[in-house]
């Protein structure tokens, strides 16, 4: 069984084999590659390249294009700061939407215009071409708050929650159709599956959750199920008091960040919810050790039951011992998927 | 309602124009600047910390309560400075060097504030040097430096090694925070004291300025 039939077979709830291994890998991948990760971001063949390399050396199930959350920003006209070996940062003070009459003018983005969407298609195509038949290839798009929050600028849209809710709906209307494009450009160039990540949403509690941001998720991940694709949900941070929304949000998979127990979350999603995660990658994956990490690994196993997913909570920090990833996948091989 | 409860509630609401006029109504009553700030905004600001960390209030309610304790104290602060009034402490905040994500610094500047403390915000992605600068000219006590990703964390060490460098580490405390920092971590680069949240900050800052390590 290939990893990429055995992430399908994982979603759709049949015998996988062993456990599916889907950890989240960035300046890992730059890093393991030895390449700078300002050419990580902004060049396909590169990203595309350091992401077969580290999935063959670790035995990952799949490969992605996530790699930064300023393409969709910055192909919209935000303001982004570059930096050498580390992921570009969207420039707050000079947010996109700082007025936010400007929403009304702004023009969707083309993914198939020159800019960093288009460069991530690209990845996507290269992967596919590459290992297509073997890994599962995932796209990466922002969710809706996340995008609110990029064009917005992070820190206005947590009181537009309160002082001003037209206006966010249109901006999550505007992010939605945004994501919604970008979703199909690389379902189209061959991604088996579409991560969507919110980390914003796990900043502002269950009830603006559920009012402005689960609605705008159920629509991304219901389109990305109509282009015959897959969804991930990966929100940052802590979930535990949306876990219960975020289990109807509709996503193939949930991936959750290490604060919140995976027993809670299956208890929250039921039994037919794959769920991925979540040990901490930092005090436990970059920190530990491969005993830490294995017995990690079994607690959070233990706690989702079946349709569980080896992933850590997040990123794979940039310094994680290779020895204590080698523990990840030496954990999802043993271990045979109910 | 008795005035200092309306304020009270005023920020915890985050009914930053009540706070406002509020505010506006005692000063014109007469009532002492400095009771306001003792008896409604460090209770109310310290009530929306226990409520944050225990999860009935999430950022945006607390970044509204920020802003109309901030309403009061634009209000209160010049009185206050003209009266000679000393604040809990002197607080340096900053991300650090590369690090542009600012919020959760915001968080804990506005609960500094809110605690008493005077804060000197120098923003997102801070060298050094400006924290050298800024600690030589407010004469802070503490200098609080955030960080949100792991690879900007090293500008933390970087930051601590300049105050040393500049001769002036013995007269700060310094306190770290960020979602990947850890209390090990803390330790390793020389720092005072860690901090888990924002709430849990200021009672850190209060422990820095009562001169027990924390």
């Amino acid at each position: 069984m290939t990893g990429r039939e055995r992430i399908l077979a994982a979603l759709d709830g049949k015998p996988a084999g062993s456990l599916p291994l889907m950890p989240i890998t960035m300046m890992f991948a730059g890093d393991f590659a030895g390449v700078r990760y300002f050419d990580y971001a902004t060049r396909a063949e590169v990203l595309a390249e350091a992401q077969l390399r580290t999935a063959e050396r670790f035995g990952f199930d799949y490969v992605s294009a996530i790699s930064d959350p300023a393409r969709e920003t910055a192909d919209l006209g935000g303001a982004v700061e570059w930096f050498d070996n580390q992921p570009p940062a969207i420039i707050e003070s000079r947010a996109l939407l700082h007025d936010k009459s400007t929403l009304g003018r702004l023009s969707l983005p083309s993914p198939e215009a020159p800019g960093r969407m288009k460069d991530r298609v690209e990845a996507i195509r290269i992967l596919k071409r590459e290992a297509g038949n073997d890994l599962l290839v995932e796209g990466w798009i922002e969710g809706p708050c996340a995008l609110g929050a990029d064009l917005r600028g992070l820190n206005s849209l947590m009181l537009d929650f309160t002082d001003d809710e037209d206006f966010v709906r249109a901006l999550v209307d505007f992010a939605i159709e945004t994501e919604i494009g970008f979703a199909r450009a690389q379902v189209e160039a061959g991604a088996d599956l579409i991560g969507i990540g919110d980390a914003a949403a796990s900043l502002i509690g269950p009830r603006l959750y559920r009012e402005f941001i689960l609605p705008g998720e159920q629509r991304l991940t219901s389109a990305i199920r109509a282009m015959g694709a897959r969804s991930r949900l990966h929100i940052c941070g802590n979930t535990r008091r949306i876990i219960g929304d975020m289990a109807r949000a509709g996503a193939g998979m949930i991936d959750l960040d290490y604060f919140t127990p995976l027993a809670e979350a299956r208890a929250a999603c039921g039994p037919a919810q794959p769920l991925a995660g979540n040990i901490d990658p930092v005090r436990t994956l970059r920190d530990g050790t491969p005993e830490t990490v294995t017995e990690a690994l079994e607690h959070c196993w233990e706690e989702s039951g079946p349709l569980y997913i080896v992933a850590a909570g997040c990123e794979i920090a940039r310094g994680t011992p290779y020895e204590n990833v080698e523990a990840m996948a030496r954990f999802a091989r043993d271990h045979a998927a109910a | 309602m008795p005035e200092f409860e309306k304020l009270h509630q005023a920020v915890l609401d985050g009914d930053q124009k009540a706070a406002r006029s509020l505010t506006e109504a005692m000063l014109a009553e007469g009532v002492a600047p400095l009771d306001m700030i003792t008896k409604a905004m460090v209770p109310a600001m310290d009530e929306v910390g226990r409520r944050f960390e225990c999860e009935e209030y999430f950022v945006p309610e607390l970044l509204l309560s920020a802003r109309a304790m901030k309403a009061s104290m634009e209000l209160l602060r010049p009185l206050l400075t003209a009266s000679g009034a000393q604040p809990a402490g002197r607080v340096v905040i900053g991300t650090v060097k590369g690090d542009l994500h600012d919020i959760g610094k915001n968080l804990v500047a506005s609960m500094l504030e809110g605690g008493g403390f005077e804060v000197v915000d120098l923003g997102a992605d801070v060298a050094p040097e400006k924290f050298i600068e800024a600690v030589k000219q407010s004469g802070a006590q503490i200098v609080a430096l955030s960080a949100l990703l792991t690879v900007t964390m090293p500008s933390m060490r970087t930051t601590i090694d300049a105050l040393n460098q500049a001769g002036i580490r013995n007269q700060v405390k310094v306190m770290v925070g960020g979602a990947p920092v850890t209390s090990q971590f803390a330790t390793e680069i020389g720092a005072d004291g860690y901090s888990e949240n924002a709430s849990a900050a200021v009672q850190l800052a209060r422990k820095l300025m009562a001169g027990s390590q924390a």
